[in-house]
């Protein structure tokens, strides 16, 4: 059985091919890197993944269910949550509140038995204690103890980061899709970001889809590397193979052959 | 720094002693006005009571869930008209008339919350106001609901208990009020209030999160058009009169000030911006009989402006405030109220 | 067939005061993306202001609409330094509602000043004299209202397509702070923006004024033009005219064929059906937010 598979994957926007049959599968507890330059199509790809947009064709499966012409909050229900590009936190919440939004999926107080709620004792009091305590455990996990009562518009952006990763975890996701997680962190924070993601994998076995530009961080922790470039696939492989390929070292270290015609 | 790490703290029903305390005071002085205030006092604490309900709604819909409407009277004149409606055709008990009313009024707000789903900003504003409008209409043009002329309420029973006077009115209104308020402030503390702010900060990422944002969002509707049809089957006896002249586009505006005024999404401002405006409102109908300030707006009046008097005055003043709220403290009365606490917790330094 | 072309004829007569208000709220929501609800309380006050010249102090109508345009000018500027500049962290709904306390305020003035009955607005051409085409009937005043409304959309087409301030504000609206840097004032153009969109708002309440003059006499042409402007997407100009032509052959097509009282409803229940297929409106792009 395949955990998760993409076939035949594409998607157009006013006649230009954001996508263009893509086509993987992910093994379940790996973590899958997917590169390409910028406009490659990556963030295009989670959002139909996400079902944010709906793909011309293709499918894709996600333990034997269809994801394609799902709803976004059908698909979070199925087990995949993900943080974004560019924050997409609640920003007049706090840092708890976000973390609690994601456990929405689990929570069953309704617009009565919350409106009704009565102490801690009640139906809803119960739960969102239950549930509260999920939290603070992720909280712990991220070390986020100090932000977890003050509102996450006004956190540094390294933290606003971990939030929103707090926030797809309390989703409890067998998938989890990351979106350039380390972009605009420096160094100290990147390794921490590093850490928690290799933390994820391994404690939580949670899967992992991973879009990032630093190719350190790629090449270090990915099991397996999507190359993609104006939709269309390059190459895919283990850090090793991907490292060979001559396109990629053409894109990302410069074409070796010029550079020796100058010398 | 906050180290608070009970999980039912935010629970409670009172989070401390002090809320409880201020509570009690509260509640002690509801209980006393009638006893120790004349008449007109009562009566206005009527109306400010019904406006704060429809604060609330309306602050649900807009504040958090931040969905424009500028159709509310829409809803409030469907609760007016259901309850007096069921009332006195069909021999409704009141309270079960203005249950029925309000729920008819939310079953409209579910269907308007459809255009919602699709639309924002002005786009939105235009089809919650034609809603407004077009109620009004339809209403004045049913004989069953005495077209322009109007409906007088029929006597009021609850439970063999006959409601006579404002005074006894009051009793009645008063407890709904702090029921519903107390509802909507557990509301946004659990999932659906949560569900709510997410839509209103970032829709696609509270989407990617579980939260179903069209019943969500039609949700929102509902429920605040069900607060607005309560104001509005209890606002029908407090003037024991309605006619569809009364739930004009005037009326939308008026609400949306409250909370304006009051502070988006905070159920206190709410509650404060609409007592502020429905007092102001009354109290400026009768500006002349002000010591002083009426005297000098009379001879102001003669000198520079018409000699018959100063009809709609009460407009530049209403205007005048919600500007200055505007530039001034744009989170409204709840602005003011954290900015004062936060001044004195740190006072003297 | 002739009533068919007569209720075409009156749609196009009244869709005029509507476009001129829809222009007005375009004109101001491109530049500063304020909705404003103020529009047509400042058609009214400048309507006002030519009724106080005409009557108390004897002006000439030449002299008097001159006034007229430069108060209104005067007024927009006024209202936008005054008020609108001064509002900090502002969003769309606290926008909206400062121009409805704008409203208010504006509304409040003009029935202190004149009362709130209705007043006669001493016109050179009575709203009664009209004209016949093919056996339908315009009245002069109609066709002059449409003759001017064409007038001023192809005025206002040629001012932001060739003139140097127009330029600067579709400038201004592209990328403030681009225009800034680029040497734009582009607080003083937001200002001159206002007054521009009073102007044209103006126009509107005094062709609207000899058929009726009172404190409320703003509300109903300001819905439709508001309406025709989001029917015409809310950013065009072309499309604000659409829109309000739209509106009023529609609204009195069927307040001929079906039912008088409901065409206003119908208006609106056509706008909101039309809206829940194209969400921005006819004439302007669907805007979608990039993750």
């Amino acid at each position: 059985m395949t955990f998760f598979s993409i076939e035949n994957l594409s998607i157009s926007f006013g006649g230009l091919r954001a996508l263009e049959d893509i086509q993987f599968d992910l093994q379940q507890g790996e973590i899958y890197s997917i590169i390409g330059p910028n406009g490659a199509g990556k963030t295009t790809l989670f959002n139909c993944i996400n079902g944010i947009y709906r793909p011309d064709r293709g499918s894709i499966r996600f333990e034997h269910r269809e994801l394609v012409g799902l709803k976004p909050d059908r698909i979070a229900k199925l087990g995949i949550a993900r943080t974004f590009q560019n924050i997409e936190l609640f920003n007049n919440m706090n840092c708890m509140e976000n973390i609690m939004l994601g456990r929405h999926i689990f929570i069953k107080t309704g617009i009565l038995r919350g409106g009704l709620m009565w102490g801690r004792k009640s139906f809803a009091g119960r739960e969102e204690s239950a549930h509260r305590r999920k939290v603070e455990e992720i909280i712990d996990l991220l070390d986020l103890q100090a932000a977890r009562n003050q509102l996450v518009g006004g956190l540094p952006y390294g933290t606003q980061k971990l939030v929103e990763l707090g926030r797809a975890l309390a989703l409890e996701p067998k998938l989890l899709l990351l979106d350039e997680p380390c972009a605009g962190m420096n160094s100290e924070e990147k390794q921490d970001m590093i850490f928690w993601i290799k933390d994820i994998q391994d404690e939580l076995g949670i899967t992992i889809l991973l879009i990032e530009h630093d190719m350190q961080m790629v090449m270090d922790i990915s099991d397996r590397i999507l190359v993609i470039n104006f939709g269309k696939t390059i190459t895919e492989g283990t850090p090793e193979q991907v490292q060979k390929h001559p396109e990629v070292l053409k894109a990302y270290l410069g074409e070796e052959e010029d550079i020796d015609h100058v010398a | 720094m906050d180290m608070k790490r009970e999980y039912f703290e935010d629970v409670r029903i009172f989070t401390s002693g002090a809320v409880l305390f201020w509570f009690v005071v509260l509640i002690i002085g509801l209980v006393a006005i009638p006893r120790v205030l004349p008449n007109y006092y009562v009566y206005m604490a009527n109306y400010m009571a019904i406006n704060v309900i429809v604060a609330i709604g309306l602050n649900l819909l807009v504040g958090f869930t931040g969905q424009i409407s500028l159709g509310h009277a829409g809803f409030f004149a469907i609760g007016a008209y259901g309850t007096v409606v069921l009332m006195s055709l069909a021999g409704f008990p009141f309270l079960l008339a203005l249950a029925v009313a309000a729920l008819i009024a939310a079953i409209f707000g579910f269907l308007i919350g459809f255009p919602a789903l699709r639309l924002e900003g002005p786009y939105l504003t235009i089809a919650t106001l034609g809603f407004g409008l077009t109620i009004t209409l339809v209403i004045g043009k049913i004989e069953l609901f005495g077209g322009r002329n109007g409906l007088h309420t029929p006597p009021l029973t609850v439970f063999g208990w006959h409601l006579e006077s404002d005074k006894d009115f009051y009793y009645l209104l008063i407890p709904i009020t702090v029921l519903l308020a107390w509802f909507a402030r557990n509301l946004i503390r659990t999932k659906v209030g949560r569900a709510f702010v997410a839509i209103r900060d970032a829709d696609v990422a509270a989407e990617t999160m579980g939260v179903n944002l069209a019943y969500y969002k039609t949700l929102s509707f509902a429920v605040s058009a069900f607060y607005t049809g309560v104001a509005g089957g209890l606002y029908a006896f407090v003037l024991r009169f309605i006619e569809p002249e009364l739930f004009s586009l005037v009326m939308s505006i008026t609400f949306l000030a409250y909370i304006v005024v009051g502070g988006l999404g905070s159920i206190m401002g709410s509650i404060t911006g609409a007592c502020l405006i429905s007092w102001l409102d009354l109290q400026l109908r009768n500006i002349l009989s002000i010591p002083y300030l009426g005297e000098w707006l009379k001879s102001l009046s003669q000198n520079y402006f018409s000699i018959t008097g100063v009809s709609n005055i009460q407009y530049i003043v209403l205007g005048l405030i919600i500007i200055l709220i505007m530039i001034f403290e744009p989170l409204g009365l709840y602005g003011i109220w954290i900015r004062t606490k936060k001044y004195w917790m740190t006072w003297p330094f | 067939m002739l009533d068919f072309f007569q209720m075409i004829l009156s749609g196009i007569a009244v869709g005029s005061s509507y476009a001129l208000m829809a222009l007005a709220m375009v004109i101001i929501y491109k530049t500063s993306e304020v909705v404003n609800f103020a529009q047509g309380e400042m058609a009214l006050a400048s309507s006002y202001f030519t009724f106080m010249l005409l009557t108390s102090y004897g002006f000439s109508f030449i002299a008097a609409f001159i006034s007229a345009y430069l108060f209104a000018l005067l007024l927009g500027a006024v209202l936008e330094f005054a008020i609108l500049r001064r509002a900090k962290e502002p969003n769309l709904l606290g926008l909206i509602i400062i121009t409805i306390g704008m409203e208010f305020m504006l509304l409040g003035f003009v029935s202190w000043k004149f009362g709130a009955d209705q007043q006669i607005f001493p016109f050179p051409i009575s709203p009664y004299d009209s004209i016949s085409i093919g056996g339908a009937f315009f009245s002069m005043l109609e066709l002059i209202s449409l003759v001017i409304a064409i007038f001023i959309m192809v005025l206002l087409f040629f001012f932001f397509r060739y003139s140097k301030l127009g330029m600067a504000m579709k400038a201004t609206q592209q990328n403030p702070v681009a225009a800034r840097i680029m040497g734009i004032r582009t607080k003083r153009i937001m200002m001159l923006t206002w007054g521009i969109s009073s102007m044209v708002g103006c126009t509107a309440g005094l062709l609207i004024s000899p058929m009726l003059m009172e404190p409320f006499m703003m509300w109903d042409s300001m819905l439709k033009g508001f309406s025709s402007a989001v029917l015409g997407g809310m950013t065009s100009l072309p499309g604000a005219v659409a829109g309000a032509y739209i509106l009023g052959i529609i609204e009195n097509l069927f307040g001929g064929y079906v039912s008088i009282e409901f065409k206003s409803v119908v208006a609106f229940a056509i706008i909101v059906l039309i809206l829940c297929v194209k969400p921005s409106g006819l004439f302007a792009r669907h805007y979608v937010k990039k993750l």
